[in-house]
C-alpha cells in the first residue's frame, strides 16, 4: 500500500511540470568541498539569497525557479563533468564564481554547447572569476561577467589610496604567477603615471604554496617601498600580511582581497590601517533591513563576495522581469539580450553591463580597516570603514581588442 | 652580506619547522614502514586542537595538551585501524592513511567551519627579539626554533640512550627476535606510532598560532613534508633535520634570487636569443621558488636514490 502511494506521488510530481508553465532552472556549479570550499559556498549562498527572493514574491513563469548546487571540487575536470550534468537536468543559466581557471572551462563549455544545440542555449553568469582573458579572448555572447577585473580594482584603489596620502611615491607589486596576479601586476604598472608613483619591484609568486613570508619580507624592505599593492588571497595574503607585520616594517598595504573571512582576525591589529577595493560594503546600504535579511538567511551579515555577487544576481532578476515568457518555454537568447539593456540602481551606484565584451559597469567601494565601524568582521572590534565610492565610469577600462563576440542573428 | 644573513636565518627556522613535522613521518616509517598519508593532518589537529584549549584555559596549557590529545588520536588509529590491515599490506595501510586526511579535513570543516580560527600566540611571545638590518625579527620564529632543537634533542637521547630506544630500534630491526625475547612489540608499535602523531600535533600547536590555523593546512604542509623525508632518507631521523634546513634555506634564497636560464645562457654569448625566446626561459627563479624542494628531490633521487642519509639503497 505504502508502495502504491509514492508511486501515485511520484507519478503526479511527474506530471505536474508537464501541465504548468516550463521552470526557470539555474544550476550552481560551486566548489562545495576542497580547498575552495569557503568561497564557493559564499558564492552559493548570495545567488540562492536574491533567486529565493524572487520565488517568494511569486517565481518566474508562472513556476518557482529550481535552484541546484553542483560540486565542481575546485578544479576544472570537475567542473566539467558537472556541467553536463547540469545540462542533462535541464538547465538554462549557470551561475559560478571560485577560481578563474574553473571560469575558463565552464564559459568554454557554455560556448560550444550553445554552438551544438541551438535553442537550448545556456547563460553562462561568472561572479567571481576576474581574468581578462575570459572577457578577451574567450569572450561570448552567452557569458556575462558581473564581477570587477584587475584594472578595475586596482584604479580606484590606488586613487583613494593616493588620495588620502598612505599611497606615496614608491610602491611595491607582489602577486601570485597565474593569469590574476600578471593582470594585477600589469594594471598596477599601468596607473603608475596617472598617480604619480614609481614602481620599484614586482614580484610573482606561487599560489598557495608559500609557507613562509619572511624570506619576500626582506626582499621588500630592501626596496623601501611606501606601500605594498597585492592581489594575493587566502592564505597567500594573510601569511603576507603577518610577515610583513611581525618585522614592523612600515607600509600600507592595499588588497583587493583583505575582506575575506578570517582575515582580520588572524591579522590582529596588524591589519589596522590597510586597504580593499571591493564591490560592495554592507554597510553603505540605505536600508539596513538589508543585511538583516542577508543574516536572517545564511547566519552573517554579507561579506567578502557576498555583496557584489547579490547586486550581479539582481541585475540578473531585472533582466528576468524584461521578459515575459507567460508560460511558454524560455528563451534563453531573450534573456541575454535583455542582460545587456538591464540596469539595477544599488545604493552605491547603478549596475549595467557593457555590451561589446559583457563585463559588468560597477561602482567600487574602496574601504580601511578601522575600528568602530557597523559591521565589525570577525569578531574582533575592527571592520571595513568604506573611504570612497568610485562610480561605474571612473573605474571601467577599455574594451580589449581580443573579445571578438558573435551575437545571434 | 644583508641578504645572506636574514636568508640564513628565515631558512633555517623554518627547516626546523618542517622537521618538527617531518620528524614524526619518518619516525613511524622507519620504525613500522608505514607511510602515513595523514601525518599532516595530526599536524593540522595539533593546531585546532591548541586553539580550542588556549580559548578554555591559555596558550601554554594548549601547546602541551594538544600533542598529547593528538598522541592519543594516534594511538587509536594505530590499535583500531593500522593494525586490523597491517597484514594485507602495504597497499591498504596507504589507502587507509589517505583516507583518514580525508575524513580529518571535513571533520575539522564540520567543527571549526571552513575558515581560518583566530589562533595567535600570546602578547607575552609577541615582540622583536632584535633588530637586524632595519627590521624587527620575531622573537616566536626562535621560539619556533628552539622547540624544535629541544625536541630533536630529547628524541635522540631517548632513541639511543634509554632501555625504551634500545628495545624500540630492536623492534624495528627484528621484530620477531623482539617479540621472542618477550618484548610486546605490537605495543611498541602503539607507542611509535602514537609519539610521531604526537610530535606533529606539537608543530601544529606551535606554527599554527605563527600560520593561520585553516582547514587547508594539511594539504599544504603535507606534500613538503614527504619531500623532506625522501630527500633525507625514509627512516632516517639525522636525514630528515638535514633535509628540512636544506629545503628552508634553499626556498628562502631563491626568493631573493632573480637567476633566469637566460642570464645562465648569456654567458656562452646565448642571452640575447634566450631573452628573444622568453616562456621557461625568462622565468625568474624567485616566481618557482615552492619548486625548489621538488627540484632538490629530484636531484637527490637521481644521485642518491635512498636519500641523503637512508641506509637501505
Amino acid at each position: 500500500m505504502r508502495h502504491a502511494l509514492s508511486a501515485l506521488a511520484i507519478a503526479t510530481g511527474l506530471i505536474a511540470p508537464a501541465i504548468h508553465a516550463e521552470p526557470l532552472k539555474v544550476a550552481i556549479i560551486e566548489s562545495l568541498s576542497g580547498s575552495q570550499t569557503s568561497t564557493g559556498r559564499m558564492y552559493s549562498s548570495a545567488a540562492r539569497y536574491v533567486l529565493e527572493q524572487m520565488n517568494e514574491q511569486g517565481g518566474y513563469n508562472g513556476e518557482p525557479i529550481q535552484i541546484k548546487d553542483y560540486d565542481n571540487g575546485g578544479n576544472t575536470s570537475g567542473a566539467a563533468s558537472q556541467f553536463r550534468q547540469a545540462v542533462a537536468d535541464g538547465a538554462h543559466v549557470i551561475i559560478q564564481g571560485s577560481s578563474s581557471a574553473v571560469a575558463g572551462q565552464i564559459t568554454e563549455d557554455v560556448r560550444k554547447h550553445n554552438i551544438r544545440n541551438k535553442g537550448n542555449e545556456i547563460v553562462y553568469l561568472n561572479m567571481g572569476g576576474e581574468a581578462l582573458e575570459l572577457r578577451g579572448d574567450k569572450c561570448h555572447f552567452h557569458a556575462f561577467h558581473l564581477t570587477t577585473t584587475a584594472p578595475m580594482r586596482v584604479g580606484p584603489l590606488v586613487k583613494v589610496m593616493a588620495q588620502e596620502g598612505d599611497l606615496g611615491d614608491r610602491v611595491y607589486s607582489i602577486n601570485q604567477a597565474y593569469s590574476w596576479g600578471q593582470d594585477m601586476e600589469q594594471a598596477i604598472k599601468s596607473y603608475a603615471d596617472t598617480y604619480d608613483y614609481e614602481v620599484v619591484e614586482t614580484v610573482l609568486h606561487e599560489v598557495n604554496r608559500i609557507q613562509d613570508f619572511a624570506p619576500f619580507v626582506a626582499q621588500i624592505q630592501a626596496a623601501k617601498p611606501s606601500s605594498v599593492i597585492t592581489g594575493n588571497w587566502s592564505n597567500d595574503l594573510l601569511l603576507l600580511m603577518k610577515a610583513v607585520g611581525d618585522s614592523g616594517l612600515d607600509v600600507t598595504f592595499g588588497t583587493t582581497f583583505l575582506d575575506q573571512v578570517g582575515n582580520v582576525a588572524n591579522a590582529g591589529k596588524m591589519a589596522l590601517g590597510h586597504y580593499v577595493a571591493h564591490p560592495g560594503n554592507a554597510e553603505l546600504n540605505k536600508d539596513p533591513q538589508d543585511a538583516e535579511d542577508y543574516k536572517a538567511f545564511s547566519g552573517h551579515y554579507p561579506v567578502y563576495v557576498e555583496p557584489g555577487t547579490i547586486n550581479g544576481i539582481r541585475l540578473f532578476t531585472e533582466a528576468l522581469r524584461a521578459n515575459d515568457f507567460k508560460g511558454g518555454d524560455i528563451d534563453v537568447n531573450r534573456i541575454a539580450l535583455a542582460m545587456e539593456q538591464a540596469r539595477l540602481e544599488t545604493d552605491i551606484g547603478p549596475v549595467s553591463i557593457r555590451r561589446e565584451d559583457h563585463q559588468a559597469i560597477m561602482p567600487v567601494v574602496v574601504s580601511r580597516v578601522e575600528q568602530g565601524v557597523k559591521y565589525p568582521a570577525d569578531g574582533t572590534d575592527m571592520g571595513f570603514k568604506p573611504i570612497q565610492v568610485v562610480s561605474p565610469e571612473d573605474a571601467i577600462y577599455p574594451v580589449q581588442e581580443s573579445c571578438r563576440m558573435r551575437r545571434p542573428d | 652580506m644583508e641578504f645572506l644573513i636574514v636568508s640564513t636565518m628565515n631558512g633555517v627556522i623554518y627547516g626546523m619547522l618542517l622537521f618538527m613535522v617531518s620528524a614524526g613521518l619518518t619516525l613511524i616509517f622507519g620504525m613500522m614502514g608505514v607511510l602515513n598519508f595523514a601525518h599532516a593532518s595530526f599536524y593540522m589537529l595539533g593546531a585546532y586542537f591548541a586553539y580550542t584549549l588556549s580559548g578554555l584555559f591559555n596558550f601554554w596549557v594548549g601547546l602541551i595538551v594538544a600533542p598529547l590529545l593528538v598522541g592519543l588520536i594516534g594511538v587509536l588509529v594505530e590499535r583500531y585501524m593500522l593494525r586490523r590491515i597491517h597484514r594485507f599490506g602495504h597497499a591498504h595501510e596507504l589507502l587507509l592513511t589517505f583516507g583518514l586526511a580525508f575524513i580529518f579535513e571535513e571533520l575539522v570543516k564540520l567543527f571549526y567551519g571552513n575558515y581560518p580560527v583566530n589562533y595567535r600566540m600570546p602578547d607575552s611571545l609577541n615582540f622583536a627579539a632584535f633588530n637586524v638590518f632595519g627590521a624587527d625579527y620575531p622573537f616566536y620564529r626562535i621560539f619556533i626554533g628552539l622547540i624544535a632543537v629541544a625536541m630533536f634533542a630529547l628524541l635522540l637521547i631517548l632513541l639511543t640512550r634509554t632501555r625504551i630506544g634500545l628495545v624500540v630500534r630492536g623492534a624495528e630491526r627484528l621484530p620477531q627476535m623482539a617479540q621472542a625475547l618477550g618484548h610486546n612489540v605490537p605495543l611498541v608499535f602503539m607507542g611509535v606510532f602514537g609519539t610521531g602523531a604526537a610530535l606533529a600535533g606539537l608543530g601544529g600547536a606551535v606554527a599554527g598560532a605563527f600560520f593561520p590555523t585553516n582547514p587547508n593546512m594539511a594539504l599544504e604542509l603535507g606534500v613538503i613534508v614527504f619531500v623532506v623525508v625522501v630527500v633525507g632518507g625514509l627512516g632516517s631521523l639525522a636525514g630528515s633535520l638535514i633535509a628540512s634546513v636544506l629545503i628552508g634555506v634553499f626556498s628562502s634564497f631563491a626568493v631573493g634570487l632573480h637567476w633566469t636560464l637566460a642570464g645562465a645562457l648569456s654567458w656562452v654569448g646565448l642571452g640575447g636569443w634566450a631573452e628573444g625566446v622568453g616562456g621557461l626561459l625568462t622565468l625568474p627563479l624567485s616566481s618557482i621558488s615552492g619548486t625548489v624542494p621538488f627540484l632538490l628531490m629530484l636531484i637527490v633521487l637521481l644521485v642518491r636514490p635512498a636519500g641523503l642519509m637512508g641506509s637501505k639503497n
